[in-house]
């Protein structure tokens, strides 16, 4: 167990070594730098101003002394401060990781729970009119793009509905009911995808897992269809469905944006866009290694449910 | 169970929004764009403008919705019989948001922060004239001018009297602004929103009617609309026709609109092939149709225009006084033969990722191919566009521009030789000649007289082809009242308004 977590420790530390080295070049290999869009169409700037801009955010030495530099800081706690607000990077980061984390909470929380009974109902009735339909749902679920059903779900509900808050984002801790109120759309649009995506799973691994001799026996010795489904075909079917919502997961924490943009919800996903927009490295760089780190703990944790539901795995 | 709960949350929704509207007037704004910084002698966008102009800070005058100037910060002024001291009068009473007042110490050290090579402020340049700013008493600052200048008046509404203690500060003000204005900054969410509250001890006595302002950043279009429909958002500022269009008619929406100091533009690079000779910048005019680029790609919202804005009805000439508006392609050919260029001429044209920047070139392009040119667009992500202008790296380029209330302040920079902006590298003494005399000048009607003669040269052979002028709109809700809209952008008359 516990040299499962220190191998998996490790693979962290690896890929984000990697990741910061990768996005560290990636960003400077865009074209346009950072002073240059900062001054805008600021003509007062002199040459000497500008290299002066320049000598402060640290641009104006070698790339790997840059790199260094910023790794230097960056163990110590200290990922430097946007170059646009002067405001604390860290603090930034944290600001818009609320709005994505609860987001990725809610979204997952509707998608999975509900893709588990629709997608062993799926299995049951193979082949009927209810499987037809759900698989046909689930297809259109896949493909509907989420920015044209957020913006239908705004125009639906505020028909529905004018007095309902469907827009921006209010903290939980400030407004719990004004919270859930923004949230309720887009937690719905980005787990439609979801729903449709692992009901689909459920529903192929499950019916390999009922075609198994093992549920041919525990139908063989009485027990009801109900807790043969979700006491023995359930679990078997449950490891790649486990592996899929890791993966998603990691990428909503990445930041839904196309669903941000929509909603007007202050998230990773546009701070990250803004931030590469307008070059502002040290957000980019920075934004970018906590997005790293949540996708490789949320495949850590997964793979410690793996061991739960899966007796053999702890061996 | 799911759908009662449903209800139960959408019945909660209805309350706290009744609750809402009985107490608080904070008015809701939708804005696409995020402010990159607060700092009023340091920003250079609009999302940031538009949220500190007249409504955190004020200048020492002001620009009314005429686009005349008015008494500001400033209640009254003298200026000497040489033009070359200005002795301005403050208003009583005017208090910081931090609580201390507002004196002449503050006024001095501002215009000190705007010209200091240390804060590189982009606004030095409207402040170039002043020689020297002193506080004769607490109610009273002298400035003293190199040489006179016309256009002071209107650029002081610009520069915005912040308190002494940050005079050497480059950084406070990004984030915590402090102004005298008739609101205060309370709350900025990075992409959520700026909230900014009433100032009660505002000069104005009964100003501001709202309790407050709160810019929510919201980037998709759609959405925006969306909110002022369903009455989440109280107002959408500044929007382009297309969104106009679409909000139009629409129930409890109304609009406001007012022809724009800004202006789609093209500009040429005159310190090379082909555009210095200034025959082919004549013949790219009369290849021009200024009509068709207004209905094609403004849908129709805007005029073709000069120079100068249409809205500065004090300054701007008829566009019929230039020759080169009337669409000639002919005309064009035979200009370019004359030029000695081989046809057809072949340019690249930068383009500013605007969409109705991008709509323009478009049409643009189409009609020079028409005319003896071949031009080729490329299209330029944001800082590369910036850093090509900035470097005169271009053959032609599409952009907008802002525009400002007093001729001056856009073409001394833009086409003096050596000025600021004058990444055209153009130079002309005639020009050069009148902007130095016009800017000196205290008579209204001879300062006009040369402002008349610059607009008519720079209109068919300056480095600039000046294309259209749209009309820029505000959407509201119908409570919405007071709000008038401002040619220059500006939001200063939300002070006025009730909701």
């Amino acid at each position: 167990m516990s040299r499962v977590f220190f191998t998996r420790l490790f693979d962290l530390l690896v890929v984000l070594f990697g990741v910061s080295i990768i996005v560290f070049l990636m960003i400077r290999l865009i074209p346009g730098d950072a002073v240059a869009i900062m001054l805008g169409a600021n003509t007062e700037i002199t040459p000497e101003r500008l290299a002066e801009l320049n000598r402060r955010i640290g641009l104006d030495r070698p790339v790997i002394e840059q790199y260094l530099i910023w790794a230097g800081a960056a163990l110590r706690g200290d990922f430097g401060t946007s170059l646009w607000t002067g405001r604390p990077v860290a603090g930034e980061i944290l600001i818009h990781l609320w709005p994505t984390l609860e987001l990725t909470f809610l979204a997952l929380f509707i998608g999975a729970l509900l893709a588990v009974p629709v997608g062993c109902l799926m299995a049951q009735t193979r082949g009927g009119m209810a499987d037809v339909t759900m698989r046909v749902g689930a297809i259109a679920g896949l493909t509907i793009p989420s920015f044209w059903l957020g913006i239908v779900l705004i125009l639906l509900l505020s028909s529905l509905a004018p007095g309902f808050s469907s827009l921006g984002y209010v903290p939980f801790s400030e407004d719990p009911l004004g919270n859930l109120e923004r949230m309720l759309l887009p937690a719905f649009a980005l787990a439609l995808p979801i729903l449709a995506n692992l009901s689909r799973l459920v529903r192929s691994a499950m019916l390999d897992a009922l075609g198994q001799d093992y549920v041919r026996t525990a139908r063989a010795k009485g027990l009801s269809e109900r807790r043969v489904v979700y006491k023995h075909a359930l679990r078997n079917a449950l490891i790649p469905f486990l592996t899929s919502v890791g993966i998603m997961t990691g990428y909503l924490l990445g930041g839904a944006i196309v669903v941000e943009q929509v909603f007007a919800i202050p998230g990773l996903g546009r701070l990250i866009l803004g931030a590469i927009a307008e070059r502002n490295y040290p957000l980019i760089q920075a934004t970018i290694l906590v997005v790293t780190a949540g996708f490789v703990l949320v495949n850590f944790i997964v793979d410690m449910l793996y061991m739960l539901v899966d007796p053999r795995v702890r061996a | 169970m799911i759908r009662s709960a449903l209800r139960c949350a959408i019945g909660a929704g209805f309350l706290m929004t009744a609750m809402a509207s009985a107490s608080a007037q904070v008015l809701e704004i939708g804005t696409d764009l995020s402010p990159t910084g607060l700092d009023p002698h340091l920003i250079t966008a609009f999302p940031s403008f538009m949220i500190v102009n007249g409504n955190i800070y004020e200048g020492l005058t002001a620009i009314d919705k005429d686009l005349k100037v008015t008494p500001g910060l400033a209640e009254s002024w003298t200026v000497s019989p040489d033009g070359k001291t200005y002795t301005f009068k403050l208003r009583p009473n005017v208090k910081f948001h931090d609580g201390s007042a507002m004196e002449a110490e503050d006024v001095v050290s501002s215009i000190k922060r705007v010209q200091s090579k240390e804060i590189a402020s982009p606004l030095a340049s409207r402040l170039a004239s002043i020689e020297g700013a002193k506080a004769v008493d607490p109610q009273t600052v002298e400035l003293a001018l190199k040489e006179p200048s016309a256009p002071l008046l209107a650029s002081l509404a610009t520069i915005a009297i912040v308190p002494s203690s940050v005079e050497t500060d480059k950084d406070v003000l990004q984030k915590q602004p402090i102004g005298t204005g008739p609101f205060k900054f309370t709350e900025w969410q990075p992409n959520g929103f700026v909230l900014l509250s009433r100032n009660d001890a505002y000069w104005e006595k009964g100003l501001p009617k709202l309790t407050g302002l709160k810019f929510n950043i919201v980037p998709e279009s759609a959405t925006r609309q969306v909110g002022l429909i369903n009455g989440q958002y109280a107002m959408l500022p500044n929007i382009d026709a297309a969104t106009a269009l679409q909000l139009k008619g629409k129930p409890g929406v109304k609009l406001a609109e007012t022809l724009e100091l800004a202006y789609a533009l093209i500009g040429m690079n005159v310190s090379k092939p082909p555009f210095d000779n200034p025959k082919v910048r004549e013949a790219f005019n009369y290849a021009l149709n200024r009509k068709e680029i207004v209905d094609a790609a403004l849908f129709g919202a805007g005029v073709p225009g000069g120079p100068l804005s249409p809205a500065l009805k004090s300054w701007a000439l008829d566009v019929k006084e230039y020759p080169c508006y009337t669409t000639d392609p002919a005309k064009a050919q035979a200009l370019l033969k004359e030029a000695g260029v081989t046809l057809p001429v072949t340019v690249t044209m930068n383009v500013l990722p605007r969409q109705d920047i991008k709509d323009v070139a478009q049409v643009v392009q189409e009609q020079l191919n028409k005319a003896g040119f071949k031009v080729e667009l490329k299209n330029q992500e944001q800082g590369q566009f910036i850093q090509d202008w900035r470097n005169s790296n271009f053959d032609l380029f599409a952009s907008t521009n802002a525009g400002s209330p007093d001729p001056d302040e856009y073409f001394f920079r833009t086409f003096r030789t050596g000025g600021s902006t004058n990444v055209y590298k153009y130079s002309d003494s005639e020009i050069d000649g009148l902007l130095d005399s016009a800017r000196s000048m205290q008579d209204q009607a001879a300062r006009k007289a040369a402002y008349d003669k610059v607009q008519k040269k720079l209109a068919c052979s300056g480095p600039v082809a000046h294309l259209t002028y749209s009309t820029l709109f505000s959407a509201m809700r119908d409570k919405m009242q007071g709000f008038d809209i401002m040619a220059n952008r500006s939001l200063v008359n939300l002070k006025n308004a009730s909701y």
